[in-house]
């Protein structure tokens, strides 16, 4: 899962389908989808959101989320 | 010629906009700067260039991309210039597909080719044109680089139509265009496949428009049909399967483009960001940058200038007046109506506007360097303790430079939940038109704690709104799930002339207004304190100004305050909040601020000098901001709701501070 692994880390997404449809869209509009490369950047204090970079290009989600995204390490 | 600017967010498309039009529109680095359509002419004088939100598809999940949608669908377009972010390329493609399919001509402005070269991304510009079939030019919007031959593409006459068949979604989908078309039988103007499409997409609003033309049973049964055909001999549901072929196209495209990419270091904003959004630095940071903000505009800077530009008012400008009056033998009734009323009125405003540019600057620097949607990212998890998300942290922040546009920026928040109340606590953030008010009251009471006493009175504005907030989403605006995804641009070092013209755009309004707004009001009120039920040039506490603050005057007693006077300067202020410090002027018939600041405390002692700060503060949302309310809402019982809870609220602390306040012993 996206939400347990460490800063630094590099992964590759396999399966985004359990998070809710809006999300999805917009994971997808950012170009956010199975087969794509994140590396985590940081988490947020508190339980609060993580950043993650893909492609050069930074976004934040929020842990409840992530932890529906299945990726494998890289 | 009607030329729309389409791209996704952040893109560049109002730095275009101003270099093809040569006018400045508002710049910023965060998505959703621009909320509505802007039209600007080229610089041929013929055609014109209509600026839009930015969006990511033409499928819309916020308020602000629906704008675009809703412009394609009913409003007349020759022709489009799609901005591409070319170091962003694959993502940005997927709306230049959608674009296409849309069937009018489209060229493509390549903008950001400076970032991607940093980022070891080599473009061909003819390759990638080649590929997607039409013309491409390269810029550099914030600099003008190449805008012009961008202008000469799209304004030349001859232009072929776009490919909309450039992506094949493969014999059920083709098949269901084929028959929507039918269905059409040409009644829309739009192109069917385009429509079909997006239906087949989801799109609420294209669907809507469908349904003028088709019967609303035959659509949703055809729509059905064709849903279940895809999810069955595909496995996905339609959107996801239609991502996926416009994802293999644009994989393609990319593939042929000789696209080349080199690994490079870390770029900097990754350095930046490890500080500011670090896991403990990150809060600390941002609330050292508001202080610094605060100590400048207060404190540093603003205050020195504001005694500049107070003494060249009061002092220089009105013994010229004074002069001039004399000269040409005004009558005494001119001569007061000029000195007293419309000099006191106007100019006790204009004091502030050091101040009020100082605090401009701080707030476009923050939105143009893309500090902004980190501070959304840092303060998300505080905003979804109490039911709101961080996006709703920005509408608020540039509420702190005008509730107006602070509310408009709420259309970026997705669920309709979140965004109402995020327009319904944006007011209870302390606008720079009400800063000339604490100015003038620590000014009088608080001369050693000034910048301590106004930080005091802009973070109760937050604590009141973050408790509210939590208040109402737990009980009247329950439901409905949050929802929270960010875009974090990078990092961009704001170029001087950006961030002159949004502060000098924030900033005139303001000055606008005083020349306006202030002007015709002083001269109303300094008229209602001239006359009254005896006559004319009566004595202040005879004259109808008089009569009018009297009457709500008892009502304030218990916070501090029972003078017409107050009465009288809070009414005027839900005008506008700077008319408060206008009606004062005129009414303590006080040459100059220092000597207000003196008679002031002969009416407040500095507990009910507080207590009316926190009240201005909390109690009711200026006019203007009003009826932004009404208009994004779209509700009177909303705008009315926010009102009346702010009056409540307002009256509540201001007792609890001036009661309580007396009890521990303070005057
Ligand atoms: N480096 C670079 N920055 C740009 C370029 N074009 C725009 N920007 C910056 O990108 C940010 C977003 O620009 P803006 O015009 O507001 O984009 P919009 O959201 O698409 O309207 C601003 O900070 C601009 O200064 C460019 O070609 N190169
Ligand atoms: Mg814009």
């Amino acid at each position: 899962m996206l939400g347990k692994l460490k800063k630094g880390e590099k992964c590759r997404i396999l399966d985004i389908s359990r998070i809710d449809l809006l999300v999805r869209r917009r994971l997808l509009d950012l170009g956010i989808t199975e087969g794509t490369e994140v590396c985590i950047k940081c988490y947020m204090p508190f339980g609060g959101p993580i950043m993650v970079e893909s492609c050069g290009q930074c976004i934040g989600i929020r842990r409840v989320e992530a932890v529906q995204i299945e990726v494998e390490r890289l | 010629m009607d030329i729309a600017l389409i791209g996704n967010p952040n893109t560049g498309k109002t730095s275009l906009f101003n270099n093809l039009t040569g006018s400045y529109e508002y710049v910023g680095n965060w998505s959703g700067v621009t909320v509505e359509k802007k039209v600007g002419q080229f610089k041929n004088k013929k055609d014109k260039l209509i600026d839009l939100p930015g969006i990511y598809s033409l499928n819309p999940l916020s308020k602000d991309e629906g704008v675009v949608t809703q412009f394609l669908l009913s409003e007349h377009v020759d022709k489009m210039i799609n901005i591409l972010d070319a170091s962003q390329l694959e993502r940005n493609l997927h709306l230049t597909i959608q674009l296409l399919e849309y069937g009018k001509p489209v060229v493509i402005g390549l903008n950001m080719v400076d970032v991607a070269l940093k980022r070891g991304l080599q473009i061909e510009p003819n390759h990638l044109s080649n590929q997607i079939g039409i013309p491409l030019t390269p810029v550099i919007a914030r600099t003008g680089k190449g805008c012009d031959l961008l202008a000469e593409a799209v304004t030349s006459e001859r232009m072929s139509e776009p490919n909309a068949r450039i992506v094949n979604y493969g014999i059920e989908i083709e098949e269901a265009i084929l028959r929507f078309e039918q269905l059409l039988d040409n009644k829309s103007s739009r192109s069917a496949r385009w429509l079909a499409l997006q239906m087949f997409e989801g799109n609420q609003y294209v669907k809507k428009y469908v349904k003028n033309y088709i019967e609303s049973e035959k659509l949703d049964q055809f729509l059905v049909e064709i849903k279940d055909t895809v999810k069955r001999s595909t496995g996905v549901s339609i959107d996801q399967f239609i991502f996926q072929k416009r994802k293999e196209t644009i994989d393609q495209i990319m593939a042929d483009a000789y696209i080349k990419r080199e690994q490079i270091k870390t770029p900097l904003s990754e350095k930046i960001d490890a500080i500011v959004t670090n896991k403990i630095l990150g809060l600390p940071i941002f609330f050292l940058l508001m202080y610094l903000m605060f100590m400048l505009t207060f404190d540093w800077l603003g205050f020195p200038l504001s005694d500049l530009l107070d003494a060249f008012i009061t002092g220089t400008l009105s013994n010229t007046i004074e002069n001039l009056l004399n000269a040409a033998g005004a009558s005494a009734f001119i001569h007061s109506l000029i000195l007293d009323g419309i000099v006191a009125g106007v100019g006790g405003v204009l004091v502030f506007v050091p101040q009020i540019f100082i605090l401009f600057f701080f707030i476009s620097l923050l939105e143009d360097s893309g500090y902004m949607a980190r501070v959304a990212l840092v303060m998300d998890r505080l905003m979804e303790a109490v039911g709101l998300n961080g996006k709703a942290f920005i509408p608020m922040m540039i509420g702190f430079g005008c509730n107006v546009p602070g509310i408009m920026a709420a259309r970026t928040i997705e669920t309709p939940k979140e965004r109402l109340l995020t327009i319904l606590l944006t007011p209870l953030m302390s606008c720079s038109a009400r800063l000339p008010v604490y100015a003038l009251f620590v000014g009088a009471f608080f001369v050693q704690q000034k910048a301590f006493i106004v930080l005091s009175l802009y973070i109760l504005g937050i604590v009141v709104a973050l408790v509210l907030a939590k208040l109402f989403s737990s009980t009247i605006l329950k439901g409905e799930t949050s929802f929270f995804v960010i875009e974090l641009p990078p990092y961009r070092l704001p170029q001087f002339q950006a961030l002159w013209r949004s502060t000098w755009d924030k900033g005139k309004g303001f000055v606008k207004k005083a020349g306006t707004f202030i002007f015709a009001g002083s001269v109303f009120i300094w008229l209602l304190s001239y006359i009254g039920p005896g006559g004319t040039d009566v004595a202040l506490d005879d004259s109808y100004l008089a009569a009018i603050g009297g009457f709500i005057a008892p009502l304030f007693e218990p916070i501090g305050f029972n003078t017409w006077q107050a009465g009288a300067s809070l009414i005027t202020g839900f005008l506008a909040k700077e008319a408060i410090i206008s009606t004062m002027n005129i009414i303590y018939f006080a040459p100059d601020e220092a000597s207000l600041q003196g008679l002031l405390s002969d009416y407040f002692t500095p507990l009910a000098g507080y207590s009316f700060m926190v009240f201005i503060l909390l109690y009711i949302p200026c006019l203007a901001t009003v009826a932004t309310i009404y208009k994004e809402t779209g509700s009177k019982k909303w705008t009315a709701f926010s009102m009346g809870y702010a009056l409540i609220i307002a009256y509540l602390l201001a007792l609890i501070i001036y009661q309580g306040g007396r009890l521990l012993g303070f005057m």
